[in-house]
């Protein structure tokens, strides 16, 4: 331990630790702008966190700054208010001073920063600002550079946490900014669409395609039966973007929100979530059973598409045939649904309501038509969907709780916990281990394959298949991990679930920022209170709709129409 | 595998072989290979050499060596013939056959190509006798021109690797450390953290791997100093970094080189080729079981990669950006392993530490900071080149002894140190010994070592704004205060130097310069502001020029005028327009077009100190435009504008007390305002220093008397023979005028101050000038002597010649360069026969019955530089001697007699100066002054704009103080200016001003200048560039 002074306060911690984080422990808040220390990025950038040390000739960036015995630290002495204030007004005096307009007004660091700094005035001056174009080219992130604040943590966590290294800085002087590599546009790029980016940046400069007025013109047109489904984690985090706790589970009071917004039918990814357990878990057996390419990946996650077509294109064959979850919901409901209300599938408009940025992208590939139109109209992220609800003046929080609408609303405990980082994998292996044994397991909970660990296993005994290996990846470097084993022949694995995001779709592109991991962990912990606590059947192959679906329309399991219908095939895409 | 494993024996066969194969030759010819030398096309002069002595059959006795860069680039090519060590410079293909035949054939060396003293114009055959060498003490670059950097063995034939053998095979890691902490080693890359320390750091971090790296990216502007010793020297490096590896450790080095210096690189991987072949790296050096090898990188020419963190990350393949600190690199480095990054020249100090001992090496530099310091000397200096000195040798040594001074004449004004992150430290810090702390604390950094000279053409805020604008370039963007704190600072410059500039901006720059510095993350943003922070510091009064005046002192900033010239001139003479008459024969005009500025210009045309033409564009070429010659030209052919009578319109009445150009110029202009003025004039005659202190043959009597005829004939009121105080009292002049201007002018010499000064014959020089253009028989003796150097010693002495004195001698205590008085002037007197003697100063008159009769002299040696930039001469003790005089004049400087002032004016002065404000108001604010009286003596020019603004500033007050609206000046007439330009220049000088000749008049006091002809006039008209006008292609 170390024992030094701030701001006369004696205080003791760890070797090691950051002066920034030091002063915190004893309530001190140090302003900061770049660094993120849950990825270990410190690049000292901002130099907005700047802390007199004794003896220090110049001021130190105190979240990089480890402590030393004795030491001694000033966070507020005249000095450093001032060089702080100086830093802020340069930032300012090249950003766009148009915060009343912009998508973060309101939970954008800088803005926070430079009241807390007490910047009044710009002193400097603004004779030349940097105006880039604005970056539209991309069906799911909207990047404006003029935005940006080179804190380079978008860069950090492009690189290190999602190994794809698409964003970098580019240029000299005032001239430098982040770029994808070469300048290219993001459309053109070997971006995944993960969406991360837009999570850590501090302030507008990247942020996902508000979509809200589509949503709002299909409400308002009278010939749209406007039906919306909602991914499992939205009920897990939307309550944050609308002054609840992080980790209130607000299912109800959602359904009740989008009601009184004026959707026709409030259904549920979850439904479709169970729909993907029966699929995918019938194309493991029979990829086990014929002796297809193994292992087999989960296809939930759009960034990890869109990452293996680019990065692993030769890999492609180990990715399940099955659609996402939001895209068996959207041919379902504008056939199966359609013929049930006795609509016109033209007339039917699907909103969904995802965690996810890439979801507008995976919405609007140009094979996802299998109903004979676009199969879902619109994706709204979390973030769009908490915006349409203030600007509906909804009082979210005391709204009563309502219930979905059927059938397509209908879900387990399996559906729910898509949400988190190895739900998938445990959803599927419940029903696996059912088809398989015609048994349930002995415990429903996989705990293994739960938590923040970036790559989890598990091993099974299943019957007569014996034992089953399976593997989970959340965030795209960690699946880099695996799918170089699978390269390499080296993976030894039956099954591997990836989502792109860290924590899974809880942690993912769209939700409401900030994020960290202890609100993914609150959110996950929600998602595993549903399905234990709150839903009636916790196996998808229980749901009582999903039986009916099969039934009534689709027969089997892996079937004909299925395939029509639910099953997909990939683009190879260079880098 | 090792090839060889070179044992001590080895190393002395080598040296044995090489010294007998340096024998095998009559001479040697070390030319230089530089890259200065060889963009002077040095290596074509090494081809013909070749010829040549093939085609006379002296290959065999005659050896050519390509050597490293010399140090004296500006002679460049150089060569160095041994073992006469004779020098000569600046070969041309032409000179070969010559040099040969003459040199190596006769043995008569060939003068021509020789150094030539500047001053003393003498022939300086040997290099070790020329100044610039014979004063810098080369240790790193001790090798300099004298091997071939691409000849291991000749590193070896001096003492190379023996210092490596020495560490591998007989010390221990922590003695290398001891000796080199004890030699009190810093880093040369300019922060000059103590060397040793810094690997005991790194050699106690524990880790298998270590690295050692040369940072060779030096990227300063004018900066070639690393540069040099690679090309010179490569193996004192490669040498340096494997006794570095030795005391940390490390089997691994990088030396990080731009890609820009392609020779450094060349020659450094074929430096490490023959290492390596010789088993000086590789595995098992010299048998010592010690491993470590070497590897070039090279970077794409990123300013920032000379920073160390960033240079280790563009190591690693990454954008070259600078990481935080701590940790340290000696903790974790490059790969994030423990790393010792010192700088090419901190690297070759090492060797010959080693072998030398620390000792030797602390016998020179300072307390704080040992050995020695290369430095890259350039811009406006004579000597531009590679010098070494000790530390703690002064900068004005480094410029001056070495350097050989400012080039053209021109004035010393600041010397930038440490580039872009350093600072300019004026004249007053030219006897400041160059060590770390001192540089510091002066506002400047030791840096690599650049060091820029800057003349009085340079100015200050604009080289500000050129630094700022490298760094804001060269900014890695990361970190905001360096990104766009630079920028904003950058911005601000521009604005100041485009005329732009506001009240306060000089403080903004201040205030954000303090927090970049505080905030930044790397040195280069740190140290960024420094150019911006000195030259506030020293040259604020430029700053405020460009922002209050809206002037350019140096006439740089471009924006800010339209011509140098007409920019400089104090009361801005639209000179480009009156040139560009004359040479379209329309004399009329141009003289319309002088008297629209100023009422004297047969005066000035004649004795005008001519500030424009020292800033004149065609000086850059070959020589500035005469012109005051044309100015004159125009005065003597032209016909004279009409003079009115101008109306009184105002009730005001304004008294001027003094009738000389500042007050006749103020009289003038309050009279075209409407102003009731009346000249009170002490002496007989109007004129002033123009009347009674500059002799007749400078100044023809009806000249002046013309041009005050015109002042006077306005309707101005001249009172002669009026003496305030004596004829009437300044109180009564307070009743009777509204306002007085004092432009009384000085007209007092200083006294020497030294025994027997109040004997007869001993005057001062403006009382003896005085009495003599008074008509009056001034006495004059056999032998005059002047003590000064100024123009009025000048005009002095050629005013004895012309009184019939048998000898006239000037004394002056510095030396010729440091006169004041004008180049032409004393090559006038000289011509007549005026004697000057120089370094002299006068301890005591001699009298003989209360006459002077002798005087006695000291000689003076030059001591530590002024503020003036020149070297303060001080007595030699013992050094006295006597001289036979009988007329002594002193010349050394006026003062204004202000007597006349009654206590009671509530005029505030110095007894020799009346004070004023910004607008020449005294503190009497009924009262103005200005001229002489003000300043001092100064040029006429600098009188006439005194009187000008001066009744600018009087009408103003009176018209503000009754509200109203300012005074509208009478329109001109048009007059269209031609612009003629020719299309290509050709180098021409300029037009001498024909004289008569020396002989015939010494006689009289008829006019020594003859004016300009007609043709002349025109020819000289047609140098001008006419840079008044933006031609667009």
């Amino acid at each position: 331990m170390v024992t030094l002074t701030i701001d006369d306060q004696e205080v003791q911690v760890p070797e090691g630790t950051t002066i920034l984080e030091a002063a915190r422990s004893i309530g001190i808040n140090i302003p900061t702008l770049c660094s993120m220390p849950e990825i270990n990025h410190y690049p000292g950038a901002c130099r907005v966190c700047v802390v007199e040390v004794d003896r220090v000739r110049n001021l130190v960036a105190s979240c990089v700054y480890p402590v030393a015995k004795g030491m001694k630290v000033k966070t507020n002495s005249e000095r450093v208010r001032r060089a702080r204030k100086s830093v802020v007004e340069f930032l300012l005096s090249d950003h766009p001073q148009d915060c009343n307009i912009c998508v973060r007004s309101g939970n954008c660091e800088l803005q926070q920063v430079a009241e807390m700094v007490g910047v009044r005035e710009i002193r400097v001056p603004r004779t030349d600002f940097t105006v880039h174009r604005i970056d539209d080219s991309a069906p799911a992130l909207i990047r404006d550079a003029s935005k940006c604040i080179n804190c380079l943590r978008c860069v950090a966590v492009c690189a290190e946490v999602q190994g794809v290294s698409l964003l970098t800085p580019e240029g000299r002087g005032f001239n430098s900014k982040v770029v994808p590599a070469m300048s290219a546009k993001l459309a053109d790029s070997a971006c995944t669409y993960c969406g991360q980016c837009a999570v850590v940046c501090p302030t507008g400069a990247i942020v996902e395609r508000d979509d809200t007025d589509k949503v709002w013109a299909a409400l308002e047109d009278p010939t749209k039966h406007v039906v919306v489904q909602e991914a499992p984690s939205i009920r897990a985090s939307l309550g944050e973007d609308l002054g609840l706790p992080p980790g209130t589970l607000v299912t109800g009071k959602m359904i009740a929100a989008l009601r009184r917004l004026g959707f026709d039918r409030v259904f549920d990814t979850n439904f479709a979530a169970d729909l993907t357990i029966m699929e995918e878990g019938h194309e493991l057996l029979h990829r086990v059973k014929t002796g297809g390419t193994l292992p087999m990946t989960t296809s939930c996650s759009p960034g990890w598409i869109k990452f293996i077509e680019h990065y692993y294109p030769q890999l492609l064959a180990h990715v399940s045939t099955c659609k996402s979850p939001q895209q068996m919901f959207g041919p379902l409901a504008k056939t199966y649904y359609a013929e049930l209300a006795g609509i016109n599938p033209k007339d039917i408009f699907v909103v969904s309501i995802m965690p996810c940025v890439a979801k507008k992208f995976e919405a609007e590939r140009p094979e996802m038509c299998d109903s004979g139109h676009r199969d879902v109209d619109v994706v709204l992220t979390t973030r769009e969907l908490a915006r349409m609800i203030r600007q509906a003046g909804i009082d979210f929080a005391n709204l009563e709780d309502e219930g979905y609408d059927p059938p397509m609303g209908q879900y387990t405990g399996a559906a729910t916990i898509f949400g988190a980082t190895g739900g998938v994998m445990e959803a599927a292996l419940r029903t696996v281990y059912a088809v398989v044994t015609g048994e349930s397991m002995p415990s429903l909970d996989i705990t293994p394959v739960r938590g923040l660990e970036g790559v989890k296993e598990a091993a099974l005994e299943v019957g007569e298949l014996g034992e089953v290996r399976v593997a989970v990846a959340h965030g795209l470097a960690n699946a880099r991990k695996l799918m170089d084993q699978v390269a390499e022949g080296t993976s030894k694995y039956h099954f591997i679930e990836i989502m792109a995001c860290p924590g899974g779709c809880v942690g993912g592109g769209g939700q409401p920022i900030p994020v960290s991991n202890e609100k993914r962990r609150l959110r996950a912990q929600a998602l595993y209170h549903d399905d234990a606590e709150v839903q009636e059947f916790r196996q998808s192959h229980e749901n009582p709709a999903i039986k009916e679906l099969y039934e009534k329309f689709l027969k089997e399991p892996y079937g004909k129409l299925s395939h029509k219908l639910l099953h997909t095939n990939y683009t190879e895409r260079g880098i | 595998m090792a090839k060889k494993k070179m044992t001590l024996d080895d190393f002395k066969a080598i040296q044995e072989r090489m010294a007998k194969e340096k024998e095998k030759f009559r001479l040697r010819v070390m030319l230089c290979g530089g890259t200065a030398c060889r963009a002077s096309e040095s290596l074509s002069v090494k081809d013909a050499l070749i010829e040549e002595l093939n085609k006379r059959g002296l290959s065999e006795e005659i050896q050519i060596v390509e050597t490293g860069c010399n140090g004296f680039c500006a002679m460049g090519p150089v060569m160095m013939i041994l073992p006469e060590d004779i020098f000569y410079l600046k070969l041309t293909l032409e000179d070969i056959p010559e040099l040969v035949g003459k040199h190596f054939v006769d043995g008569k060396p060939v003068e021509r190509l020789m150094y030539r003293d500047p001053v003393t114009g003498k022939i300086i055959p040997r290099l070790d006798d020329i100044p610039f060498f014979a004063l810098q003490q080369p240790r790193v670059l001790r090798n300099r021109g004298l091997i071939d950097p691409e000849k291991i063995d000749d590193y070896i034939w001096r003492d190379g690797y023996q210092a490596a053998h020495k560490v591998l095979t007989q010390m221990s890691s922590e003695e290398i450390i001891d000796q080199v902490k004890e030699s009190g080693l810093r880093g040369r890359g300019g922060a000059g953290f103590p060397t040793g320390m810094k690997w005991e750091f790194c050699a106690n971090a524990k880790d298998d791997i270590k690295y050692v790296l040369c940072n060779a990216d030096e990227g300063d502007p004018g900066a070639f100093m690393d540069r040099s010793v690679m090309e010179a020297d490569p193996h004192s490096v490669i040498e340096g970094m494997i006794i570095g590896a030795k005391a940390i450790n490390s089997h691994q080095g990088h030396i990080y080189c731009r890609a820009e210096y392609p020779l450094a690189v060349k020659r450094l991987n074929i430096a490490i080729d023959q290492a390596r072949e010789y088993g000086l790296l590789g595995k098992d050096i010299m048998g010592s079981g010690f491993d470590f090898d070497l590897e070039i990188y090279q970077g794409a020419g990123a300013f920032v990669c000379g920073e160390e963190t960033a240079l280790m990350i563009s190591i690693e393949g990454r954008r070259g950006m600078p990481r935080p600190r701590p940790p340290f690199p000696a903790v974790s480095g490059l790969w994030e392993k423990p790393t010792v990054l010192n700088n090419v020249e901190t690297w070759s100090n090492i060797p010959q530490i080693i072998l030398k001992g620390p000792d030797e090496y602390t016998s020179i530099g300072t307390e704080s900071t040992k050995g020695t310091k290369v430095f890259a000397l350039t811009g406006n200096v004579n000597n531009i080149g590679l010098v070494e000195v000790p530390m703690g040798t002064t900068i004005g040594q480094i410029i001056f002894d070495i350097g050989g001074g400012i080039p053209g004449g021109k004035k010393f004004k600041a010397a930038q140190l440490g580039g872009p992150s350093g600072g300019c430290l004026p004249a007053e810090h030219l006897n400041l010994p160059v060590d770390y702390e001192a540089v510091t604390k002066a506002g400047a950094i030791m840096g690599s070592g650049g060091m820029i000279v800057m003349d009085e053409d340079t100015c200050m805020v604009d080289m500000a704004r050129y630094f700022m604008d490298f760094c804001q370039d060269e900014s890695c963007g990361k970190c905001t205060p360096c990104r766009v704190g630079t920028k904003r600072m950058l911005e601000i410059l521009e604005r100041i130097c485009n005329g732009e500039g506001k009240e306060g901006d000089i403080e903004l720059l201040e205030e954000i310069a303090q927090d970049i510095k505080d905030c930044a993350l790397c040195g280069l943003g740190q140290t960024a502001p420094n150019p911006v922070l000195s030259t506030i510091r020293y040259f604020r009064d430029e700053y405020e020029a460009h922002i209050r005046d809206k002037r350019c002192p140096a006439a740089v900033c471009s924006a800010l005028f339209d011509s140098p010239c007409r920019h400089t001139c104090p009361v801005g003479m639209e000179i480009p327009a009156y040139v560009a008459l004359v040479r379209a024969k329309r004399i009329d005009d141009a003289y319309k077009v002088l008297k629209r500025t100023n009422p004297f210009p047969a005066v000035c045309g004649r004795v005008c100190g001519h500030p424009c033409q020292y800033k004149c564009r065609r000086g850059q070429l070959d020589e500035p435009v005469a012109i005051k010659n044309l100015k004159r030209f125009i005065t003597d052919n032209g016909k004279k504008p009409k003079v009115e009578l101008l109306p009184v319109t105002r009730e005001e009445k304004v008294a001027i007390i003094g009738a000389g150009p500042s007050g006749l110029t103020a009289a003038l202009e309050l009279k075209k305002r409407g102003y009731a003025v009346t000249v009170l004039e002490e002496l007989p005659e109007a004129g002033g220093m123009l009347r009674w202190g500059i002799p007749a043959y400078r100044l023809p009597r009806d000249i002046l008397a013309g041009e005050i005829k015109d002042i006077l004939d306005t309707g101005v009121e001249l009172r002669t023979k009026t003496c305030v105080g004596r004829d009437i009292s300044f109180k009564q002049l307070e009743k009777d005028y509204d306002f007085i201007y004092v432009a009384v002018g000085a007209h007092k010499s200083y006294k020497l101050d030294v025994p027997g000064e109040n004997a007869d014959g001993v005057f001062g020089a403006v009382e003896f000038l005085r009495a003599h253009n008074m008509g009056e028989r001034v006495k004059i003796g056999k032998s005059v002597a002047v003590v000064g150097g100024g123009n009025s010693a000048v005009d002095a002495a050629r005013t004895a010649v012309r009184l019939g004195a048998d000898t006239v001698t000037i004394y002056y205590r510095r030396e010729r360069k440091d006169m004041p008085a004008e180049e032409d002037e004393i090559k006038a007197a000289e011509e007549e026969g005026v004697r000057i003697e120089y370094l002299v100063v006068p301890v005591e008159v001699k009298t003989l019955k209360g006459e002077v009769n002798g005087l006695k002299l000291a000689r003076m040696k030059l001591g530590p530089f002024d503020r003036s930039a020149r070297k303060r001469p001080e007595p030699i003790i013992g050094s006295e001697f006597n001289v036979e005089v009988d007329t002594l004049i002193a010349a050394i400087g006026q003062n204004a007699d202000i007597e006349f002032l009654p206590e009671t004016s509530g005029v505030e002065n110095s007894k020799v100066k009346v004070n004023v404000d910004a607008n020449l108001r005294t503190s009497n604010p009924k009262i103005w002054a200005g001229g002489d009286v003000v300043t001092g003596p100064a040029m006429v020019i600098d009188a006439i704009k005194a009187g000008r603004d001066a009744a600018g500033a009087i009408d103003e007050s009176i018209r503000a103080a009754k509200g109203e609206s300012p005074w509208a000046p009478l329109e001109e007439e048009k007059i269209d200016i031609p612009l003629e330009i020719d299309e290509e220049i050709v180098e021409q000088p300029q037009a001498a001003m024909p004289e008569a000749p020396p002989k015939k008049r010494r006689k009289d006091f008829r006019e020594v200048e003859l004016g300009y002809t007609l043709k002349t006039a025109i020819a000289e008209a047609c140098r001008c560039m006419r840079c008044d006008v933006e031609i667009e292609e």
